[in-house]
């Protein structure tokens, strides 16, 4: 595609050329350049053990994880780029084809040849040398998807209400009614998220059907969805979870591990309990980079979901302030940058991603530290996963590319 | 918002954007700020409330910390002899565990074309070479070797805990050669020799496993156990790191912390005192067929060191589980052989017979001293000024004492007539001691006990010394009371209480050194690694209990026990030797206080030397020994049963023996006809006159045989050592006889008669014990060459006579 001359642009083309927001993109790529040390620092002794090869055979390269890793982060950043470039616009239209597009994947995780079976669970698909959760992709397809349909709320409603409805007919009746406490307005979003937990939950995925709901949920709540509707669903799902809790075998033995892992120390509490000690061993100021003994085969899981309590271990809890510190500061910047956006799809969509972004440092830094039960949520730039990091890389490319569109404020 | 200067398409429109505004700021502010708060409050928590335990458990499971021995200190004793020593063995160590890792180690890269079988044999192969070897070298057992190999999980497993570096250097040249050097491996330990066996065993203890020490043995009685951080200084520790798989890291850290041997120590004990204590006690055992064994102590009474202690049975520290005397083994083998080594029986007698040989009833029982009590009692006395040596004390054989049935009656029955102080206590008169109580008062000798040290341990250092002793119930308020009269009359000498042996001889100590108190010791001093003393004992002195002067007045009045023909101790007396002592023979009270007619008796001496200037204080104490029949007083070798006819002898001996050793010299007083060794002189060739003149500067008398004026033989050939006094034989015409002579039967013959048989025959004597040459009571006890031996002329027979005499001094 020849570039066009600025002259020739509509304004909405010159908006997308616009600059991107630089607090928001060296936050990115200090995270991820961290998330790739840490990783390196983490990840060598079991790499260079290659106890399990069978699982993963790294032929005792002490750098096999890393390498990796880098690699997915040089292409992550580079789609980045490309997707910020995009004007955003765009994404309203394909909001639903990733939507659907994800929901195919998802269901082709269970067909033979294609999907992969991980850790007890079908999640996987396998498409040629790349191996990736389309659960990932669903997330961000939720989000879009909320958000296009969502900024058009209050503005094409079609024909005037008082039109729509027969109310001859009982149904037309009962439409009205619910047309005008507002309920009829969710049943698209509902449906659509149901399809996807659905989907979601017969591949056994509980992490990530929070992080749908999360996600989906905050976009919801800033489009301005009536907080009835939200006391409303806490209100069925609060007794379903209590229930799930208390009286299921498989949650109420994770409950008590949570709250007292040494009652398992070799079974089920080996894993907090090690993610325990690494944390608190590391004290105030940690052993040092590179130093944590934790990660020398103690740790399961120390270069993935339990990657931050190797760095609590090597920098302490200064260390650890730090690094949520710099999570917090994207956080709030990019919602900052959604306060800025140019239109209320460009604010919904930023919300949507960092509140995604959000509840999984929440979630994982909760459950390495003990704060929450145990649930198998990854840390975005930190743990090892090489399409996760571009997914999430990517989306910050979306963030970058709404942020281009934001107007400067005058000068005074 | 976002475009102010826009104007709202319509009323909604904004409203709703106001709204997304506000929600946004909702939550940006919780998901910004919000949700990162309860993390930092669990991370405080983790690192930096509960830091000290989860590094605590870190250090735990990372590191891999191996021991590293200290050298414990040497025990020596009073001359430098080791008693007790470290040396370095080695534990065989076996890993199941790198075996299976190095086998894995093998097969590295070749995962995915790992054949299962391939494998197995491989590990199999391993195994094999490792138990084959063992079996052929160490003969261990086959089966349980291959058990050995299946604990797989277990990176350290003791085969041997013992290993001979030649048996270590094996092990590592096989291990070296086969490349397989960290799955079996000898690693350095240590094992303590005791050089002299059982000899001071109570004293020094033994080291053994406990629930605490883990791996390591520690002193488990006596010294070691007493000194147990002196001896044992500091281990040392390597650190290294591991990984979760348990194995040592590649790149891991080490750190050393240095051991620190031990400290030497030295101790009062001399080891050949202490095997002339032992040796009497077993030949005293032996003699007078002693039932429930014996103990003994011996100390020097000016500093409180401890010279000897012993008890019999003992064991061997070497093999502390062994049960060493042979009468409780032959009891357990035909209890073995009656109900099997598996009953019940069996292990039980074993547990007490292993109890028996390990107790040290020196420190630890409570025992009736009996008469040896009596000069405590007369030291009081004479310090109160409740009597003096001129007074008189007439006994009629028996002293009625208030609330009790009959008169207490002494040992003579008949009585001991009108006797002075003196002689009280060398018939060992009880009546005596009873009307001394009397003049004394019972407050007064509650006061004196507490003084003596009786109602207190006597601060030995060594575990196990008797917590307190046997008392009437009641204490004070009773003995002083109106009912503690009878109390008051028997304590006067010695019996219805019990104290410790170890008591009795510190304050009697305290009688004969001056009046003073002190602390028994063993440890004279500690010296550490580098040589420096870092600890050295001096005399400690409890208080001052009598003057100097009563304490010399005892002292003259307990050497005439033994220098007289009629004292109790006569027995004990040894030529050339100035020794006081005083006779006890006391019941079992532990068991008479079960079994009231129970006739068991202790037989008991307690002897210092030289009396004017105690160097050695001893007591021995014979438990039981075998009457000939029920209620018979003698034993069966017709001895009759008391301390001054059964402890006294053995005890006289005993220090006569130290005495030599320790090289205090004999003084012969004119009259005795026993002297010195002398060497003879040559005297063959000589005029007859000549020789006897040069004789009898040597102090010989001579004999002569044959006719003639030249000596052309002489019996003893010259140079040869005999006491002087001896009657030589000189040749005159004839050379002196070839042939070899019959050793005579001495039996029941005074010391003239045998010395004048023996000579008669061209044997000469050398007397011990009492050596009273012309009292007919005095008869030979032993001979050195049994009767009948054929031996050269002019050999030195050595004979021992004690004084027939019964001494009384019980009850």
């Amino acid at each position: 595609m020849a570039r066009k001359a600025k002259r020739d642009l509509t304004i909405e083309q010159k908006l997308a050329r616009g600059p991107i927001d630089l607090p928001f993109l060296a936050l990115v790529m200090l995270l991820t350049a961290l998330g790739l040390i840490v990783l390196l620092s983490a990840s060598f002794p079991s790499a260079m053990y290659n106890l399990s090869p069978k699982v993963t055979n790294t032929g005792g390269d002490p750098l096999y994880y890393f390498n990796r890793q880098f690699g997915f982060a040089l292409m992550g950043v580079v789609a980045m780029f490309i997707i910020s470039k995009i004007d955003y616009q765009q994404f309203r239209w394909m909001s639903i084809f990733v939507l659907a597009g994800s929901v195919v994947l998802m269901l082709l995780v269970f067909v033979p040849g294609i999907g992969k079976t991980g850790g007890g669970a079908a999640r996987w698909i396998k498409l040629g040398p790349v191996r990736f959760q389309p659960s990932e992709i669903a997330k961000v397809g939720i989000i879009l998807y909320f958000a296009a349909r969502l900024s058009k709320r209050g503005i094409q409603l079609g024909p005037p209400k008082d039109k729509k409805w027969n109310r001859r007919t009982l149904l037309g009746r009962t439409c009205e009614r619910l047309d005008n406490i507002g309920f009829l307005e969710l049943v698209p979003y509902g449906i659509a998220l149901v399809v996807v937990l659905v989907v979601i939950y017969l591949q056994g995925h509980m992490s990530a059907m929070i992080l749908v709901i999360v996600a989906a949920a905050s976009v919801l709540f800033a489009a301005g969805i009536s907080l009835g509707w939200f006391a409303a669903a806490g209100a069925v799902v609060a007794p379903l979870l209590w229930f799930i809790i208390t009286q299921t075998d498989y949650m109420k033995a994770r409950i008590d591990i949570w709250l007292d892992p040494f009652v398992d120390p070799r079974g089920n509490g080996y894993q907090p309990i090690q993610g325990r000690i690494a944390i608190g061993s590391g004290g105030l100021l940690g052993v040092g980079l590179g130093n944590s003994r934790q990660k020398y085969l103690f740790l399961p899981e120390e270069h993935n979901d339990y990657i931050f309590s190797i760095w609590c271990e090597e920098m302490g809890m200064v260390g650890a302030v730090v690094l949520m510190a710099l999570f917090a500061l994207l956080i709030i910047r990019g919602f900052w940058l959604a306060l800025h956006a140019r239109d209320r799809f460009g604010t919904l969509l930023i919300v949507g991603i960092m509140s995604l972004m959000a509840f999984q440092v929440f979630f994982n830094i909760g459950v390495v530290t003990g704060f929450l039960p145990p649930t198998g949520i990854s840390l975005p730039f930190f743990s090892y996963g090489g399409t996760a990091l571009m997914i999430t890389l990517g989306e910050m490319g979306m963030v970058l590319s709404v942020s281009r569109q934001i107007t400067a404020p005058k000068a005074e | 918002m976002q475009e102010p200067k826009r104007p709202p398409r319509r009323s909604g429109q904004g409203r709703s954007n106001r709204s997304l505004f506000r929600r946004t700021i909702v939550l940006m502010l919780a998901l910004g700020i919000g949700l990162f708060i309860p993390l930092v409050g669990q991370l405080y928590k983790l690192q930096i409330v509960e830091h000290a335990k989860w590094e605590e458990q870190a250090a735990i499971q990372q590191t891999k910390s191996i021991a590293v021995n200290a050298n414990r200190g040497v025990i020596y004793d009073r001359e430098g002899r080791i008693m007790a020593m470290s040396a370095t063995v080695y534990k065989l160590i076996l890993s199941p565990l790198d075996l299976v890792n190095s086998v894995k180690e093998d097969f590295k890269g070749k995962e995915d074309k790992l054949d299962e079988d391939t494998y197995k044999q491989a590990l199999y192969d391993r195994r094999k070479l490792i138990v084959d070897w063992l079996v052929d070298t160490f003969g261990y057992d086959e089966d349980w070797l291959w058990k050995q190999m299946e604990k797989t999980s277990n990176a350290w497993i003791e085969l041997e805990k013992e290993m001979e570096e030649e048996d270590a250097e094996k092990v590592r040249a096989f291990t070296t050669k086969n490349r397989i050097t960290g799955l079996l491996y000898p690693t350095p330990s240590s094992k303590r020799y005791y050089p002299f066996s059982s000899v001071g065993s109570h004293v020094l203890g033994y080291l053994s496993q406990n629930e605490n020490s883990g791996d390591r043995k520690v002193g488990a009685q006596g010294i070691e156990a007493v000194y147990e951080d002196a001896l044992s200084g500091d281990l040392g520790r390597v650190v290294t790191s591991k990984n979760g798989a348990g194995m040592e890291m590649i790149s891991g850290y080490e750190m050393y912390f240095d051991a620190e041997d031990g400290c030497d120590l030295t101790l009062t004990l001399d080891e050949r005192i202490q095997a002339m204590l032992e040796q009497t006690l077993e030949e005293g055992i032996e003699t007078y067929d002693v039932q429930n064994g014996a103990f003994g102590l011996v100390i020097n009474p000016k500093t409180g060191a401890v010279l000897a202690m012993a008890s019999s049975p003992d064991f061997d520290p070497n093999h502390y589980s062994t049960i060493l005397s042979e009468d409780l083994q032959r009891e357990l083998e035909a209890l073995a052989a009656e109900k099997g080594k598996d009953s019940e029986e069996y292990g039980k007698a074993w547990k007490e017979a292993w109890d028996k040989q390990m107790r040290n009833r020196a420190i630890g029982d409570a025992y009736e001293p009996g008469s040896v009590f009596k000069p405590i009692t007369v030291a009081m006395a004479l310090e109160e000024g409740a009597v003096s040596l001129n007074d008189h004390f007439f006994c009629g054989g028996s002293l009625q004492q208030n609330g009790w049935p009959k008169p207490i009656s002494c040992h003579k029955k008949a009585g001991h007539q009108d006797q002075d102080l003196t002689h009280v206590v060398m018939n060992s008169c009880n009546v005596g001691l009873m009307k001394i109580a009397e003049k004394l008062g019972a407050e007064t000798m509650w006061k004196y006990f507490d003084d003596f040290g009786l109602f207190d341990k006597t601060g030995i250092d060594l575990n196990g010394e008797l917590p307190q002793g046997i008392f009437w119930p009641g204490g004070e308020e009773y003995f002083t009371g109106p009912y503690g009269s009878s109390s008051v009359a028997t304590s006067s000498f010695g019996q219805t209480f019990g104290i410790s042996p170890i008591q009795m001889i510190t304050a009697f100590a305290s009688v004969i050194n001056g009046g003073h108190l002190l602390q028994p010791y063993l440890v004279q001093s500690i010296t550490d690694g580098d040589g420096n003393t870092v600890y050295y004992h001096e005399t400690t002195e409890v208080r001052q209990v009598i003057s100097e002067d009563t304490s010399d007045k005892v002292r003259n009045i307990l050497e005439q026990v033994v220098s007289t023909k009629e004292g109790s101790g006569h027995n004990a007396s040894q030529s050339g030797y100035r020794i006081g002592g005083k006779t006890g023979t006391s019941e079992n009270i532990a068991i008479k206080s079960i079994d009231p007619n129970n006739d068991d008796v202790m037989c008991s001496f307690m002897g210092f030397a030289p009396a004017d200037d105690p160097q050695v204080l001893a007591l021995l104490v014979y438990d039981t020994p075998q009457r000939s029949a029920p209620r018979s007083n003698h034993t069966a070798s017709g001895t009759y049963i008391s301390g001054g006819n059964i402890a006294a002898p053995m005890a006289g001996q005993l220090i006569g023996s130290i005495l030599d050793y320790m090289g205090i010299e004999r003084q012969y007083s004119g009259d005795e006809l026993a002297g010195p060794d002398t060497p003879m002189p040559k005297v063959t060739g000589q005029e007859l006159t000549v020789a006897k003149g040069n004789l009898q500067k040597a102090g010989f008398e001579c004999r002569t045989v044959g006719t003639g004026s030249i000596v052309q033989g002489q019996v003893p050939a010259a140079g040869a050592s005999i006491p002087s006094g001896s009657t030589v034989v000189l040749y005159l015409g004839e050379d002196a006889p070839g042939e070899q002579v019959a050793v005579p039967s001495l039996a029941g013959l005074t010391p003239t008669q045998s010395k004048n048989k023996l000579e008669e025959l061209g044997l000469f004597m050398r007397a011990s014990g009492v050596v009273d040459f012309n009292d007919p009571d005095v008869v030979q006890a032993s001979q050195s060459i049994d009767e009948g031996t054929m031996v050269a002329l002019g050999t030195v027979v050595e004979v021992r006579f004690v004084s027939s005499i019964d001494y009384g001094d019980h009850q």
